[in-house]
Parts: C-alpha cells; sequence; structure tokens
C-alpha cells in the first residue's frame, strides 16, 4: 500500500499524465512582434489556470517551439512536438504561410488544433476538412467585411467617394485584390488607383505622385509595418490631401505612435488596451500585474482566450479525448476581451471563432491608438482630413 | 507635365539614397578588391545605432551621424584585422563566401538581439519638404542626396589630393608593386575597409530617418549597390552617382508609367544590370 502510494505522489511529482499543449509560434523573424505578443498571453493564461487548479486536477505543461516566420522550419517543429513531445493539443499559429505548411502533417496526425492566427484564406482551404480545426482569428473575408462596412460609412457620413489603393505584391497584399476592387465597386466607390509595392523598399514616391494625380478621399494600404513610415512621410512630403489614410499591417512599427507623421493615420485591430468590455479590462490589469507593461498587440489577449477556453473544454469534457473535448470547445460561450467568443461555420471550415463584428477601427491620435469606429466603442471622434 | 516632373524629381531624391550606399561599397571593391556581402549589414548597425541614440538619450540622428560612423568604421577595422585579411589572398569564392556569412550573423545577432521588430525615429523634419511651384522635393531625401554628392566627392578628392588616397590607387593597381616602393599595404587595406563600413553606417543613419531600423533593412539596399556598382564599373567611384540617378529614375518612371510597375522595381535593377554588362562585353569584343 505504501509503495502504491509513493510510486503515486512520485508520478504526480513528476508531471507524468499532465496535460501537454504544444504552441507555436513566430518568437524570432518577421512575424515575431505577434509571436512574441501571442507568448506572453499564453504564460499569462498559463498561470491563470494552473493558480486556478491545472487542468484535470494537474497542472497544466505548455512546450514552446519556436516557427522562425519560416514555413520550413514551422514543419519540423511542428512534427517534433506531436511526434516526440507528444503533446496532446496544438495551439498557436499566426503566419498563414507557415499553417498551410503544417497542414500535412497535422491531416497525418489528425492533431487538434486551437489555432489563433492564419487568415489567409488558402488556410482555410487547406484545413476545410480536418475534425480538430478551432480558428479563432478572423479569415481575410471578415477583416475585408469590417473595412467595407466602415468606409461606407464614411461615404454615407463624409461623402467618400473615391479610393486608391497601394498593395505589397506578396501573398498578404495580392491575394484577393481583384475581389477588393470588385467589392468596392460594388458598394458603389471609385477605385481611382490600384497600385502594387515590394515591401520595404521605402520608395513611394512615384505611387504618392500618382495618388496625388487622382485625388483620393481614402488611400488604403496593405503592407508591412516597414511601410507604414515611409509612406506616411511621402504623404505628407508631397502634402497629398487626404480624408483618411488606412492600413492593415499585421503589427504596426514600434513607436510609431509617438511620431507626429502618425497622426490621423488609420488602422485596423481585433482589440486594444482602451477597449471598454469588462474582461479587456480585467485583461490588461492581469497583464500589467505579470509584466509590469500593457502591450498594443491584439495577439497577447487572443492567446490568452485561445488557451483559457481550450483548458475549460478539457475540463468539461473530464479527459484528453479529442472527440469530447472538440464537442466541449464547440459549445463555447464566454466573454472575452474581444467580446462573447463563439464558435460556428465559416465559408468552409466547421469551427469559426471571431468574424466581421469583434473588428476595431482606430486612429493614432495624440500618442495613442484610439478606437474610432464602431460608433458604441468609439472614444473620441474620428479625424477626417478633407 | 507635372506627373512627369515629379516622377523625374522622385527618381533623382531617391538616387542619393541609393549612392550613398553604393558609394562605400565601391570604395571597398575597388582598393580592397573585395566584394563586401556584409554591406548592407553595416548599413543596419548604422540605422540601429542611429534610432538608439535617438530613442534613449534624445540624440537627433544628423548629430548622431559622426558618432556612428566613427563607431562602425571601428567595427569594420575589427572585422577587417579578424576576418577579412586572411581570406584576401584566398579565391574569390572563398572571399564572397565569408561576407556573405558575416552579413548573416550580423543579421541573425540582430534579430535575437532586438527582435524583429521595426524602429522608427522621430525628427521635426521628417514631413518636410520645398515647393517647387506644384512640385514638392522631400528634405530628408535632398539632404541624402547632398550628403551622397559630397561623399563621392570627398572621396574623389581624398584619392586624388593626398598620399593616403595614392596609396589606395597604387595599392588598388599593384598589391605586390606597392609593397615593393614601401607601402604598408595591409594598413592602406583597413583603412578603405573601414572607410567603406562608415560610408554604410552614414547611409544606415539617413535610411533610419527616411524608412525604419530594422534587422534586415540593409538587404534591399546591399542589393540596389551592387547594381549600381556593376554598372559603375567596379570601382569607379565617378560613375557611381551617375549610376544611381540611371537606377532611381529608371525605377521612378517604370514605377509611374508601366502598369502594376510597383511590382517590377527589383526587376529593373536586374535589367539595368544585364543591359550594362551586355554592352559591355560587346564593346570589349570590338
Amino acid at each position: 500500500m505504501k509503495k502504491m502510494l509513493l510510486t503515486g505522489v512520485l508520478l504526480a511529482l513528476s508531471g507524468a499524465g499532465a496535460v501537454k499543449v504544444g504552441v507555436l509560434l513566430p518568437l524570432t523573424g518577421a512575424g515575431s512582434v505577434s509571436g512574441q505578443a501571442a507568448r506572453s498571453g499564453y504564460l499569462l493564461a498559463l498561470d491563470e489556470i494552473n493558480r486556478a487548479g491545472g487542468v484535470l486536477g494537474k497542472p497544466l505543461e505548455v512546450e514552446f517551439a519556436d516557427d522562425g516566420s519560416s514555413p520550413a522550419k514551422a514543419v519540423p517543429e511542428f512534427v517534433k512536438l506531436v511526434t516526440v513531445e507528444k503533446v496532446d493539443f496544438m495551439a498557436g499559429g499566426v503566419s498563414s504561410a507557415t499553417s498551410i505548411a503544417i497542414s500535412g502533417p497535422a491531416k497525418q496526425y489528425n492533431t487538434f488544433m486551437a489555432w489563433i492566427g492564419a487568415a489567409a484564406v488558402p488556410v482555410e482551404d487547406a484545413f476545410a476538412d480536418h475534425p480538430y480545426f478551432f480558428h479563432y482569428h478572423p479569415w481575410s473575408y471578415y477583416n475585408f467585411e469590417a473595412i467595407l462596412g466602415y468606409f461606407k460609412t464614411l461615404k454615407t457620413q463624409k461623402k467618400a467617394k473615391n479610393i486608391a489603393i497601394a498593395y505589397e505584391d506578396g501573398p498578404f497584399g495580392s491575394a484577393g485584390i481583384a475581389d477588393t476592387v470588385a467589392a468596392f465597386k460594388k458598394a458603389g466607390f471609385n477605385v481611382v488607383m490600384t497600385e502594387k509595392f515590394k515591401t520595404g523598399s521605402g520608395n513611394f514616391g512615384p505611387i504618392v505622385s500618382k495618388a496625388k494625380a487622382a485625388k483620393p478621399d481614402i488611400f488604403y494600404w496593405v503592407g508591412y509595418d516597414t511601410d507604414a513610415l515611409p509612406l506616411a512621410t511621402e504623404i505628407k512630403q508631397q502634402n497629398l490631401q487626404l480624408g483618411l489614410l488606412y492600413g492593415t499591417p499585421p503589427s504596426w512599427p514600434v513607436g510609431f505612435e509617438k511620431n507626429k507623421l502618425s497622426d490621423n493615420v488609420a488602422g485596423l485591430s481585433l482589440w486594444l488596451p482602451a477597449s471598454p468590455q469588462a474582461e479587456s479590462r480585467k485583461f490588461v490589469a492581469a497583464y500589467k500585474k505579470k509584466f509590469g507593461t500593457v502591450t498594443e498587440e491584439y495577439f497577447a489577449p487572443l492567446a490568452y482566450v485561445n488557451l483559457k477556453t481550450l483548458a475549460a473544454a478539457i475540463n468539461k469534457a473530464g479527459s484528453t479525448d479529442k472527440d469530447k473535448v472538440a464537442a466541449e470547445l464547440a459549445r463555447t460561450n464566454t466573454p472575452t476581451p474581444f467580446g462573447p467568443l463563439t464558435f460556428s461555420k465559416s465559408n468552409k471550415t466547421q469551427y469559426q471563432g471571431f468574424k466581421a463584428g469583434n473588428w476595431l477601427h482606430f486612429q493614432f491620435l495624440g500618442d495613442d491608438r484610439v478606437p474610432v469606429f464602431p460608433i458604441r466603442f468609439a472614444q473620441k471622434p474620428m479625424v477626417w482630413g478633407k | 507635365m507635372e506627373l512627369f516632373l515629379q516622377t523625374l524629381l522622385n527618381g533623382l531624391l531617391q538616387s542619393g539614397i541609393y549612392a550613398l550606399v553604393a558609394s562605400g561599397l565601391a570604395l571597398a571593391v575597388g582598393v580592397v578588391g573585395i566584394v563586401n556581402f556584409a554591406h548592407g549589414e553595416f548599413l543596419m548597425i548604422g540605422a540601429f545605432l542611429a534610432w538608439a541614440l535617438s530613442a534613449y538619450l534624445g540624440v537627433d540622428p544628423l548629430i548622431s551621424l559622426p558618432f556612428a560612423a566613427l563607431a562602425v568604421f571601428g567595427v569594420g577595422a575589427l572585422t577587417y584585422r579578424v576576418s577579412i585579411r586572411h581570406v584576401l589572398l584566398a579565391p574569390e569564392l572563398n572571399q564572397m563566401l565569408l561576407t556573405f556569412g558575416l552579413g548573416i550573423l550580423l543579421q541573425n545577432v540582430a534579430l535575437m538581439w532586438l527582435g524583429g521588430n521595426t524602429r522608427t525615429v522621430t525628427t521635426p523634419y521628417q514631413g518636410s519638404s520645398l515647393s517647387l511651384g506644384d512640385l514638392s522635393v522631400g528634405g530628408p531625401k535632398a539632404v541624402a542626396f547632398g550628403f551622397a554628392v559630397a561623399i563621392l566627392a570627398g572621396l574623389y578628392a581624398v584619392l586624388y589630393r593626398t598620399t593616403l588616397g595614392r596609396q589606395m590607387r597604387a595599392v588598388a593597381q599593384n598589391r605586390r608593386g606597392s609593397q615593393l616602393i614601401g607601402i604598408d599595404v595591409d594598413r592602406v587595406y583597413l583603412i578603405a575597409f573601414a572607410v567603406s563600413c562608415a560610408l554604410a553606417a552614414v547611409a544606415g543613419v539617413l535610411v533610419a530617418v527616411l524608412l525604419f531600423a530594422s534587422p534586415t533593412v540593409g538587404l534591399v539596399f546591399a542589393l540596389k549597390a551592387f547594381a549600381i556598382i556593376v554598372m559603375a564599373g567596379l570601382g569607379n567611384l565617378t560613375g557611381v552617382l551617375w549610376a544611381s540617378v540611371v537606377l532611381g529614375v529608371s525605377e521612378a518612371l517604370v514605377q509611374t508609367y508601366v502598369p502594376g510597375g510597383g511590382g517590377w522595381s527589383d526587376a529593373v535593377f536586374f535589367l539595368l544590370i544585364f543591359a550594362t554588362l551586355v554592352f559591355r562585353s560587346f564593346r570589349g569584343a570590338r
């Protein structure tokens, strides 16, 4: 009896039988701003989960792996987590390119995936028939739906009619650009310029000159953080008169809000520290207590929600059986910093979390990102430049 | 007509940045005879120094410029002592592999140390511009162009009007002959390589003001600089400015007047290299 008790204690202390979640993130490379933010969110959630008793009566274990923002690195890291570390569930995933790359092994090992990023439609195609794929981040068509909704409001309220589009020539900017233009036209806008650019080149002189000749009300750019300041600088230098400069980079440059050239630049975010929801305020307070700062990156609360909801579903399921956990996660209905989270079908996947209605539109005003739309979340009136 | 003139102006201003980056590379190729694939990473160090001094000490990048140049001069001298000098007599492939590896090392050290975040510098003159009728000239780009002209003129003066410059030209022409007449070849190489790195840092400081600082910022400009020194003729300093103007204006014209031209800007410089090399070989054959 004593021997059995001792074995049981040793087993519990060694953590054997504990639930393991593998988290694949871009901790280095181009996507590292979002990846590092997500890691902080996971660590905060892990603290809270284990303080509250863990999962299935044991401390939850999280195993982080760095995909280096590269599909070539993501695949072996994913396979290692699943086969060597033998994680029970996989979470994380920021980049679309890395998520597509691991779709093969994910199906091969029939991996349970609670995925936070990867908004591109090809990822949706790749995981369309995967029975354990829970996607938290809105798909790109939901993002565009939110943008179009905002622009339609600007059309009504500010008489915005002409849109100039500049997009980076990689998959992020180029995929679906024809549909974007068609959707703007269908909504009654004149698309007066559609130009591609090399991201990171900083060479926006010719594009801004062309835009100036086309006289747009809204300048909509799809690119990365590296393009934000050069574009804003060129627009200011060439004195291009706009109603709004609106961008959708996955992250913004560090310190951009402190630069005067960022004034009135607008963008899209799932969340801002100033978001008024009670869950958001709780998250900000907990984050500040743990890390001493406040993050502006929405991947931090997204990762936090991801792990908390996964842990709750495992506890409700009472085991790590994938079908039981999937059934419980599918029933999720919980308040989050982004608003309530429930899963429903998207165009092609079974379990889609956040959708178009969760997006916030903000402007850089003063030294902050301030929500300006939807109106119910607006903290200041939007500044229209014309 | 206004769009055409503004396009020419855009190209001309862009060429100033290209010339700044290429001038240092031309010096390394022309004097030391080494193709430095890490040139963009020395630019990156300059950009980060400007950002760090601005973000933490509030120093304006234009004031930090000589400090960045001096610091990277030191890094360049150390790099030469530790690595470059040991491969100068090795096959060119080994030299290229060394500098290529050095570039990857510096980039990854920056990624590990500073992360992949893009950093921006804030100055009161970033958005400044000068109006010429309906045309506008961006202030920082005009300054960069002025720097490029001044640096190239200064380099030319040093090469043709000073003892060190004569030594550099002698070493570039004939290493062994220079040793025989008592020139300390190793010292000349060290100075030339370190000055080349310092020039990359100067370009980096201006790139930080104009664009951003990030671990990968040097790559784009290093590629353009290679195109420029090929167009100018390896080691030809005076040709660097003209080649930069040709590249900058060609890119601007393609971006403005070719449908989808923004995606063709990389192709423009490869096309120019191709055309230059074909033209040179054709002229050489005659």
